[in-house]
């Protein structure tokens, strides 16, 4: 086609270690077009992601069949460095992308890499820093960064390069619902000013502002999970759990000098939902390290005066995978498992045919999953902490995991979520909203939810996809 | 320093932002640390007056405190070596082995304590390294901190899934955390080396192979430089002198 911009002809691809990768697939993009892949997890949106900006197959070995164009250049028959200077990819994981020490660096490499005149690249680095928000992190290490700063300035250092197509893995995941506003207005701008935006997200009701948004469905590869499973129905084969409270007073954690959470109290009874929202970098994931005991901090974190015996679930699912199959991580140091619980979890998270695959080299939202039952077959007496679990999680993922902290809590455990997934918190059954300087708002989610004023004190807007699952809860 | 992370605080050694060599040209602060390192080749009377000299350097260089915490940490090693040193060969190559050691755990401190991985990628690179090579060496430079940043998340990961909790001291227990301890090798190496696939992936997409890069700064020499080059000439050429006095007056 004349004006295509992205073309992809039956394009499939098999990773060598599992062969699991993406099934044939043929989009046609035109300039200036917002499409959005979606489908279930595990379905090759990432994999499809790469060979659109050519990393596939310039830097993948496995088996490619069909063509990819980017305008007139083959991507397979093209140099690498030609086609990223028409094609930018944000990656799933910010984390893993921060090739420097200060923000600043990270986004003038990319413009470096452009051959562009200092002065040029001064103008596009404040350009990117005051989009992103990020003028007052410039000189910070990436490494420091909250997931949600990371995330912005991933955005930030493949945006300043100004590409005709963008592309990005779930960029929405780890971004509060302020910062996610503003990327999509943000991109919005992009699409109206011409330049092709591709996303994978599996947060839809979040793009409907995207002018023309198409959405192409991608077949779920070979592997991808057993959707009809369920197996899971039954109640979560655990003694119930007799009742306590966790009471959390004075905590307080100093960062390099910087004091992160200061004097926070509050308690909490077991047999409930907890969902801890607020800003990135406002220091969620920082309390749930205080909760396990993993991060030094003053105040008490007690159950009965002692300290509880809680399970926590990493953002960075990474970190917490380190056996050769996925049945191996998940029974890894339980002395006399029990099996039932085991068949439950795998069957509830979807990860029956992975029971044999390495961990590592699973999609981002099937690892988290994996991270998550670790954490439930080992049985805290007290309950388990999530960051941000809907990281890489479908709709149907997501629904089982709600289920899944229903059961806990129906057997008298404590869930403690932080997220950035308002639909997902509203779905708690009390919500803290924290701000800079402490907890904000506590209550239930329908009523904070509906109370404009803690969340602008917050510096965090309610957007309007929120609402219908407010609706689904009242029911 | 404490530094701050995601993954909780890590140790490593922190830019001396007071220092003096903070603004000299990383180029001069690589020619300063090849001279100081190859002293590691005197004997050991001529050794431990440099060692006196490069202490008075290292102190108006403000880098003397973060020098003894760095020396502070490889505190074992230096007990472990000197020990077998001095009962296989004798105390004086112990003494000339744990000055050795400490000397080069300064020059560590003279320029990691003072260098910034992209200013080392500019030295590298105005000193004609290729610039894939040079970005390599910058990222494994920096990557040093990050191999014991992913050591640290793995034993906090086990810990938050309950293994290697505190325990009795009892041979039992201990062989237990060694084991631990051998478990969680294999996952932070394969760890890092996804980290830094993740990391190629990331250059690659930014445009890392371009032939027309164009480097935002450049480095300029000022009189600072030029003075600490002189005195590394002086110094080295008084050395060399003494040495040639000694064996005049040996012979």
């Amino acid at each position: 086609m004349a004006d295509s911009c992205v073309r992809a002809d039956q394009v499939s691809f098999r990773y060598p270690q599992d062969g699991h990768g993406l099934n044939a697939v043929s989009l046609d993009i035109r300039a200036g077009e917002a499409v959005l892949l979606a489908g279930p997890s595990g379905c090759g949106k990432s994999t499809l992601a790469r060979c659109l900006v050519g990393l596939i197959p310039h830097l993948y070995r496995g088996r490619l069949t069909g063509e990819v164009w980017l305008s007139e250049l083959n991507t397979a028959q093209t140099p690498l460095w030609r086609l990223t200077e028409r094609a930018g990819l944000v990656f799933q994981n910010p984390a893993s992308q921060m090739l420097t020490t200060s923000c600043e660096q990270e986004i003038i490499l990319g413009l470096e890499n452009l051959g562009l005149p200092p002065a040029e690249i001064r103008e596009r680095l404040g350009e990117a820093l005051a989009r992103f928000g990020l003028k007052p992190l410039r000189m910070r290490s990436p490494q420091t960064l909250s997931g949600g700063e990371q995330q912005r300035l991933a955005l930030a250092a493949v945006m300043a390069r100004r590409p005709s197509v963008l592309v990005l893995d779930e960029p929405l995941s780890m971004l509060d619902s302020t910062a996610s506003i503003e990327l999509v207005t943000h991109l919005a701008e992009l699409v109206r000013s011409g330049t092709t935006v591709v996303i994978c997200e599996h947060r839809h009701e979040r793009l409907r502002s995207l002018p023309g948004l198409r959405t192409v469905h991608l077949d779920p590869a070979a592997r991808a999970d057993a959707e009809g499973q369920e197996a899971g129905q039954a109640a979560l084969p655990t003694a119930p759990c007799s009742p306590f409270v966790l009471e959390v007073s004075g905590l307080g954690v100093t960062l390099g000098g910087r004091p992160v959470l200061q004097e926070l109290s509050f308690v909490v009874p077991g047999g409930r939902i907890l969902a801890i929202v607020g800003r990135n970098g406002v220091g969620k994931t920082t309390m749930l390290r205080a909760l396990v005991g993993l991060q030094p901090h003053v105040g008490t974190v007690t159950v009965d005066g002692k300290r509880p015996d809680l399970s926590l679930v990493f953002q960075n699912p990474d970190l917490q995978l380190f056996n050769a199959t996925v049945r191996e991580e998940i029974l890894y140091r339980i002395h006399g498992p029990d099996m039932r619980r085991y068949a439950w979890l795998i069957e509830m998270l979807g990860l029956r045919p992975y029971e044999a695959t390495p961990p590592l080299l699973l999609s981002e939202g099937e690892k988290k999953r994996v991270a998550l039952a670790t954490a439930l077959m080992r049985g805290p007496r007290h309950g388990v902490l999530l960051d941000e679990p809907s990281l890489g999680q479908d709709a149907a993922h997501k629904a089982r995991l709600v289920r899944i902290a229903r059961a806990l809590a129906d057997a008298g455990q404590l869930v403690v979520m932080t997220t950035h997934d308002l639909s997902l918190a509203a779905q708690a059954d009390r919500m803290v909203l924290l701000g800079s300087e402490g907890i904000v708002a506590d209550g239930s989610p329908a009523m904070l939810l509906n109370d404009p004023g803690p969340w602008a004190r917050a510096g965090l807007a309610v957007p309007a996809w929120v609402r219908p699952s407010l609706g689904e809860m009242a029911q | 320093m404490i530094r701050s992370g995601l993954f909780g605080p890590v140790r490593r050694l922190a830019l001396v932002e007071t220092s003096p060599l903070r603004r000299a040209d990383p180029r001069t602060k690589l020619v300063l640390s090849l001279c100081a390192s190859l002293a590691v080749m005197l004997p050991l009377e001529q050794l431990a007056v440099f060692m006196v000299v490069w202490a008075g350097f290292l102190l108006w260089a403000r880098l003397l405190p973060a020098a003894a915490r760095q020396v502070w940490r490889i505190r074992w090693l230096l007990i472990v070596l000197g020990a077998v040193d001095w009962l296989v060969i004798g105390p004086s190559l112990a003494v000339i082995v744990t000055l050795r050691l400490i000397l080069l755990s300064g020059v560590l401190t003279l320029f990691v304590g003072t260098t910034t991985p992209e200013e080392l990628r500019l030295a590298l690179e105005s000193l004609h390294v290729p610039y894939r090579y040079a970005f390599s060496l910058s990222l494994a430079f920096q990557s040093v901190g990050l191999l014991e940043e992913e050591w640290q998340a793995i034993r906090e990961a086990q810990r938050a899934r309950g293994a290697l909790p505190p325990g009795p001291l009892n041979l039992r227990y201990a062989l237990a955390r060694v084991r631990d301890l051998v478990a969680i090798t294999v996952p932070a190496i394969v760890l890092t080396t996804r980290r830094a696939w993740a990391m190629t992936e990331a250059a690659y997409a930014r445009g890392f192979d371009a032939p027309h890069r164009r480097p935002y700064r450049r480095l300029a020499m000022t009189w600072l430089d030029w003075l600490l080059l002189a005195g590394a000439i002086v110094v080295s050429a008084a050395w060399v002198l003494w040495r040639r006095i000694v064996l005049f007056a040996v012979l």
